[in-house]
């Protein structure tokens, strides 16, 4: 069964930025992300640490907040984007 | 390789693959010997220079300053970096990008230390906005 994460950290400007998407895509369409939070919570870290290489090809080689990953598809998304694209992501 | 470099006049420490020609700090040419990580360290860490985020928001800008980029003029942003910077020091050791994760390998997390190498990044370099990934440093304008 597919997961949708949100790989966030607390104090990083562009997962900040994009909470109001990630609140907004789970009311319009009724899917749920799990907001994970990295640099707080060892276990969260270890877990995205576990998909380093599905996430670095498709992020600059490095793993980057926010990182969007659906667990069955591997679709990835990193950083700030529209809230279109982020549904696109959700959806697909 | 790198390798720790002691001046043999003032004690001045550099770590990298040569010794300086010059010494920096006593200026006495030819005057860097090897020295053990060991020595470097306590040689180093005889002196406290603990740094807060003044200190380190200082030194950044020295850093820009003079640079094609400069720190970003969003306040409130910049503050929750530094929040985030100097959580990480705390938490985990050293100032790491608060928007990027650490893998466990240390030589791999030392390109994630603040201020990072950004210019070779793709969010940067050959980009007329670029910045580096969190956004703590963007391309200077011409009028800036």
């Amino acid at each position: 069964m597919s997961r949708l994460i949100m790989f966030h950290a607390r104090e990083c400007p562009h997962c900040i930025a994009m909470m109001p998407h990630v609140d907004r895509l789970e009311k319009e369409i009724g899917v749920k992300i799990d907001r994970l939070e990295v640099w707080h919570n060892e276990k969260n870290a270890d877990l995205m640490r576990s998909y380093r290489d599905i996430i670095e090809p498709k992020c600059g080689g490095q793993l980057r907040t926010p990182t969007f990953m659906n667990t069955e598809t591997d679709a990835i998304i990193c950083g700030e984007v529209e809230y279109e694209k982020l549904k696109d992501w959700a959806t697909k | 390789m790198k390798k720790f470099w002691r001046c043999h006049v003032c004690n001045d420490i550099h770590y990298g693959v040569k010794p300086p020609e010059v010494c920096p700090t006593c200026s006495v040419q030819k005057a860097y010997v090897e020295t053990s990580s060991e020595e470097a360290q306590k040689i180093s860490g005889s002196t406290t220079s603990l740094m807060n985020k003044v200190d380190f928001r200082q030194a950044i800008e020295l850093f820009a300053e003079g640079n094609e980029f400069q720190i970003n003029s969003d306040q409130e942003r910049v503050e929750t970096l530094l929040e985030g910077i100097f959580n990480n020091e705390r938490n985990h050791g050293l100032k790491y990008c608060p928007c990027r994760m650490i893998t466990k390998n240390f030589e791999e997390d030392l390109k994630l230390v603040c201020p990072c190498n950004f210019r070779i990044h793709e969010t940067y370099a050959d980009k007329e906005d670029g910045e580096c990934w969190c956004g703590l440093f963007v391309r200077r304008k011409n009028n800036e």
